[in-house]
């Protein structure tokens, strides 16, 4: 199964490795096919993939190293940024404001009218689809590279996947990099692509007992950017409840209604992101980390990062007794 | 069946078979907690997920002393509504329950954030009962409490932020060069540990818990300001649904095995990773 990517047109196993044109690197090649096999397996969880019928063939790894940046030169809403520190300059912005399909986009306005230069009088939440798209793309390279790896050795699957993201030179090159063992089930038949997960050892056996395949790792990130409008902004430096500008902002006590709906839509598209790649299978053992960055007075960045494995249910499923409760003697 | 049986089968899935098609679902239960919920008719439909921010008003830490009331009337709005966004998800998604919720707190100076994050449940062949639980148990802990015949009603939750006055002149003097208690602290966490309790407890009480599980405390400083002090409990409101505590009689069993240290695959990445 080749490993799905979060949006249309990021990468996926097999196209744009490393080495050239349709293949590994020559070196990779020639390592792969001949000396001891590696695994990235503890003994424990070595000795469970025996168990399960599981040969190890390989400890298989792929990379991408990416130009990463907050702010696109052109496209997108990163036009609108210096026109919303005040209300005059904000139409230039507006009018270069292009809505990708199917972009998040929010609006607020200032309930106060012309007040100053300073006056943030519109605010604005929406989908940083490019910070998207750069990052499938190369979580998406980093898991191809690391499929075909396995697919080359004639691997059934890859288990025990790890991947993560990293500066790696310089504030603006990062590196995706994905790793696991690939693995061999002898007398079965062998997928289309190799399977990916996130489990080993104990775990995995106890998907399968369980009905459960394992079909692909899955990951997607979402990122919404808000900027504030007067009432965000003086609630963030909690400045509601000075003079008149109280005005929406509950006194000074109050729900944050921009940062929470910011929030809300960041997890919302994390999750519809990776429900539109199931096509009817589960998301296994999900994970969601979630954080904020300031860019700016009253501005935030808000970044999801959803994953699981992605399993399909192969039988009906076998319930377990009703569990009896023990005391352990240790 | 072995374990190799159900592998072949499941290799044999995957090469014939394209995905079932449908609304795909998002759970994140171990397998351990999805196989145990399935043995006590409940299964995980998706994950649910509940964020406010609510503003602390400028000014409020300074040039006082005792409880800061506009942060904990914050921290109870945002509790309030993030619960309500978590609710509301849930029953969107056709679940009547949220179980294992990661609670986050976070308080700075202007603003209270809590993230609240789980996964809705339903019962299995059931019609929809409506709403019944949030709960930040895990599966385990929920199985056990239902079998005892208890129930989960809600998360309830409660802080306090207060200000602990500055020593006089005198104090400070005869307090140099002693290790001695400093009564202005301890007040001020005691006092916030009040407010904070009680208001927990008033939260149970109102969503008609007999008690209140699993309570965690977060405790200490709360800002910058050394003199900040800060009390935040919640824990799982439970009631008591079968007339009375059944009793578990749990059997005892010596294990035989040697404890294996589980393997983290993680570690292969060594300090330089994430």
């Amino acid at each position: 199964m080749t490993p799905t990517a979060p949006t249309a047109g990021a990468v996926t196993g097999g196209a744009g490795t490393a080495g050239g044109e349709g293949g590994l690197p020559e070196a990779a090649t020639r390592r792969l096919s001949g000396g001891a096999w590696s695994s990235g397996l503890s003994v424990t969880d070595f000795a469970s993939c025996l168990d399960m019928g599981m040969r190890p063939l390989g400890f298989v790894q792929g990379y991408a190293v990416m130009q990463w940046s907050w702010y696109m030169a052109t496209g997108g809403f990163a036009g609108m940024r210096g026109g919303l520190g005040g209300g005059g300059a904000f139409g230039a912005g507006w009018g270069t404001a292009q809505r990708r399909r199917g972009q998040y986009v929010e609006q607020w306005q200032c309930p106060h009218g012309f007040v100053g230069a300073e006056h943030r009088m519109y605010g604005m939440n929406y989908e940083l689809t490019w910070l998207e798209q750069s990052w499938a793309t190369g979580w998406g390279l980093a898991v191809g590279r690391m499929v075909d790896e396995a697919a080359s050795l004639g691997a059934t699957g890859i288990v025990g996947v790890i991947d993560d993201m990293r500066p790696l030179a310089g504030v603006n090159t990062v590196e995706f990099r994905a790793s696991g063992t690939a693995v061999a089930v002898d007398d079965a038949p062998a997928p289309a692509a190799p399977f990916t997960t996130y489990l080993s050892g104990q775990r995995l056996a106890k998907l399968f007992e369980a009905g459960f395949a394992p079909v692909s790792v899955v990951a997607t990130l979402s990122a919404v950017q808000m900027l504030g409008y007067c009432i965000t902004n003086y609630q963030l430096a909690g400045t509601a409840q000075v003079g008149w500008y109280g005005a929406g902002g509950g006194g000074g006590v109050g729900t944050i209604d921009q940062v929470n709906r910011a929030q809300a839509a960041a997890r919302r598209l994390a999750r519809e992101r990776v429900r539109a790649q199931l096509g009817g299978d589960v998301l296994h053992g999900a994970t969601l980390e979630s954080s904020e960055r300031e860019i700016g007075e009253g501005d935030l960045s808000v970044q999801c990062l959803l994953k699981g494995s992605r399993v399909r249910q192969f039988k009906d499923f076998d319930p377990l007794p009703h569990p009896a409760p023990v005391v352990r003697l240790t | 069946m072995s374990v190799r049986d159900e592998v072949r089968q499941a290799m044999g899935a995957l090469s014939g078979g394209s995905a079932p098609g449908g609304r795909g679902a998002t759970s994140d239960l171990s397998i351990d907690e999805t196989l145990l919920l399935h043995s006590v008719g409940w299964e995980p439909v998706d994950m649910v997920f509940g964020v406010s921010w609510w503003s602390i008003p400028w000014g409020v830490w300074q040039w006082t002393t005792g409880e800061v009331q506009a942060a904990s009337a914050a921290f109870a709005g945002a509790v309030d509504q993030a619960a309500g966004l978590l609710r509301g998800e849930c029953q969107k998604v056709g679940g009547t329950g949220v179980l294992g919720v990661e609670v986050s707190v976070r308080v700075s100076s202007h603003h209270v954030a809590i993230e609240l994050a789980g996964t809705a449940v339903k019962r299995t062949g059931r019609p929809h009962e409506g709403f019944e639980f949030i709960s930040d148990l895990s599966a385990r802990d929920f199985v056990l409490l239902t079998r005892a015949g208890w129930w989960p009603l809600g998360l309830a939750a409660g802080a306090s932020f207060v200000v602990a006055p500055r020593r006089t002149v005198g104090q400070w003097a005869s307090q140099q060069g002693q290790n001695t208690e400093l009564p202005n602290l301890t007040e001020a966490l005691y006092l916030a540990r009040e407010g904070a309790m009680e208001r927990m407890q008033r939260a149970g009480a109102s969503m008609k818990a007999d008690g209140i599980v699993a309570v965690k405390l977060r405790e200490g400083r709360a800002s910058s300001n050394i003199r900040v002090m800060q009390f935040v409990a919640i824990g799982t409101g439970v009631h008591l649904r079968a007339g009375e505590h059944q009793v578990i009689a749990p059997t005892m069993v010596v294990p035989l095995d040697e404890r294996v240290r589980q393997f983290d695959v993680t570690s292969l990445r060594g300090s330089g990773g994430r």
